[in-house]
């Protein structure tokens, strides 16, 4: 068995090219941070209007707008991740060209797709430890309650059942290069559907139903229960219940259609078109 | 005999991006349009293999079956025994592929960090990588410009940088696609020297060069393949293509006095395919280009009759075809 250090030699690799790619671009670098900054100002502001005029909403998150929008939306930046990472990998190794002199390196396809999304996941971590400092220190949200482990949990099952999705994604991505079913419909219905804005609690009876079809409603409404509430992790049953029975559905039928979609790709000769 | 690449009846048909029309109309109907029909091909051990063709011949999709990057449709493939479509992960070991297309590169990292990433990729051992890395940047002089970012090489040195990737891992095979491209003739001198020489000559490595360089092919390949509209059309040593070329020899010869009606004559003899007078003239030297069909004694009888007819024979040269020369035949012929 190889030891630890050397199977993580490759995604280290592709961190570390992706962090130089990254940096090399100095002036984007410190807008994504401005951005952060004002987008929780913006946030800030925007809980003061609405003040308390959605507290009955709220009750079950502690009442609060911004410590509720704020957590939505840092949280939600994982999702994003999961959900997109892989097949903008792959769209640009397509573009770009390096895909081809990837694939043919002693690397398994998995592991360059995967190993290619983790500075997604490392930027969107460090994305989210911003967000919730300047909420923490500059805003005063309080995160005194949280039970981290609970959140580490739900975040964990997020990221495998999203994951999935994104994996199909990706496969939609492999054959069709551009114009993916998967993500649109999941990006659009879960900003609609999945509370990221506002609580379900606020949409009508019948959409609601909807709702609870969505992973994401049980992954946002988990990670805020855990944060701001401080539930426990018995507490946060329902919710992981619901993202691991996704998990268990979705992970081999996600890796299914990857190695049906790269197999096509071969086939039609178009692995590295885009 | 066993061969460090084998194809049989390899075939490549890739579909066709239907328009809006044929989606509506004829959703079904498959469309296809063929890069490689029936192509059997055998590579010795220690060989450079001359791919040869014009643009869109099919080289590149061959080199990618055998690189296991694209599926065959119909048809077997083996690189040292082993199944492109089954045994990918162990080809990949055995393989390196020069890919001349520039953008195969991370344009932000410099061209060394380019070559330890892709190291990494293809399981080097950190040291042995840059050992391997700084190897290569020196015998490519590269090494004073590794630390500059890819985005700032010139065409030639880009090229530099991706047979230095592609010799990373030290293959028994390397595939090279178009490798002289963008080299000024001192660089491609050199590499074709390297391929030559040290690759192919000293570590008996067997290279795939896949060019519309005829001069390259032809300096270079122990054995070539023309391959145009995705079929093979003559293959064997530079030698072998010249005798099978067309079954006829060119010769040039000139006779020191033509009487009248002698040309005429010797154009209406059997074994001369083709007259050609160089010069025109009743009298004084004239020059004739033959060519004539292959045969036991075809030339010496054809001197004769012409000495019989009154012809004076001042000069006689056989013309060596180019592979310039075959090249435009074979291409030309479809």
């Amino acid at each position: 068995m190889r030891p630890i250090s050397l199977l993580l030699e490759k995604p280290v690799a592709f961190v570390w090219r992706d962090f130089i790619e990254d940096t090399s671009y100095k002036l984007s670098f410190f807008m994504q941070f401005l951005s952060i900054f004002i987008s929780t100002a913006m946030l800030f502001f925007f809980s003061r209007l609405i003040g308390d005029a959605g507290t009955s909403y709220l009750k079950p998150y502690g009442g609060n707008y911004f410590s509720f929008v704020l957590i939505g939306i840092a949280f939600y930046s994982y999702l994003s991740v999961s959900m997109k990472s892989l097949s903008e990998t792959i769209r640009e190794g397509q573009m770009l060209g390096t895909l081809e002199a990837l694939l043919v390196t002693q690397t398994e396809i998995p592991t360059i797709i995967i190993s290619s999304s983790l500075y997604s996941f490392i930027w969107a971590s460090f994305k989210v430890a911003v967000y919730l400092l300047l909420g923490v220190y500059v805003f005063g949200l309080n995160l005194g309650n949280a039970n981290l482990i609970g959140a580490i949990i739900v975040l964990i099952l997020t990221i495998i059942s999203f994951g999935s999705l994104g994996i199909i994604s990706a496969s939609f991505i492999m054959v069709l290069k551009k114009g993916d079913p998967v993500n649109w419909i999941f990006s659009s219905v879960s900003g609609l559907l999945g509370g990221l804005y506002y609580p379900i609690s606020v949409l009508p009876d019948w959409l609601q139903r909807f709702s609870y079809l969505l992973p994401v409603t049980y992954a946002l409404e988990g990670m805020r229960l855990a944060v701001l509430k401080g539930y426990s992790v018995s507490e946060l049953f329902p919710n992981i219940l619901a993202l691991t029975l996704f998990s268990i559905i979705m992970l081999p039928l996600s890796i299914l259609v990857f190695g049906y979609a790269v197999k096509k790709a071969k086939k039609d000769g178009t692995l590295t078109q885009y | 005999m066993s061969y460090v690449i084998e194809t049989v009846n390899l075939s490549k048909k890739y579909p066709v991006l239907k328009g809006y029309r044929d989606i509506f109309l004829r959703p079904f109907r498959k469309k296809e349009t063929l890069a490689l029909h029936d192509v059997t091909i055998h590579i010795n051990e220690g060989e450079i293999f001359g791919l040869l063709g014009p643009n869109g011949a099919g080289k590149t999709t061959l080199i990618k079956i055998l690189c296991t990057l694209v599926l065959p449709s119909a048809g077997r493939a083996y690189v040292k025994g082993l199944n492109v479509t089954k045994d990918e992960k162990s080809i990949r070991k055995l393989i390196g592929y020069v890919i001349s297309e520039e953008r195969s590169f991370y344009w932000r990292l410099s061209g060394r960090q380019n070559l330890r990433f892709f190291a990494k990729l293809n399981n080097i051992p950190n040291r042995e990588a840059d050992r391997r890395i700084e190897r290569l940047l020196d015998f490519l002089d590269l090494a004073d410009d590794a630390g500059r970012m890819f985005k700032d090489y010139s065409t030639g040195m880009r090229q530099k940088l991706a047979i230095a990737r592609g010799l990373l891992t030290d293959p028994a095979i390397l595939f090279m696609d178009e490798p002289t491209n963008g080299l000024d003739p001192v660089s491609a001198h050199n590499l074709k020297q390297l391929v030559k020489e040290k690759l192919a000559g000293q570590e008996k490595k067997t290279v795939i060069f896949a060019t519309h360089n005829l001069r390259d092919a032809e300096e270079l390949c122990s054995r070539i393949a023309i391959i145009q509209s995705g079929e093979v059309r003559i293959e064997g040593t530079l030698e072998d293509i010249k005798s099978k070329f067309n079954g006829s020899k060119k010769y040039v010869m000139r006779l020191r006095s033509v009487e009248n009606g002698v040309l005429e004559k010797i154009n209406s003899l059997a074994s001369v395919k083709k007259i050609i007078p160089a010069s025109n003239g009743s009298t004084g030297p004239v020059g004739v280009e033959i060519e004539i069909g292959h045969g036991n004694g075809a030339i010496h009888m054809l001197i004769r009759e012409i000495v019989d007819m009154g012809g004076e024979l001042f000069s006689f040269n056989e013309i060596e075809p180019g592979l310039e020369e075959m090249f435009s035949e074979i291409v030309g012929a479809k």
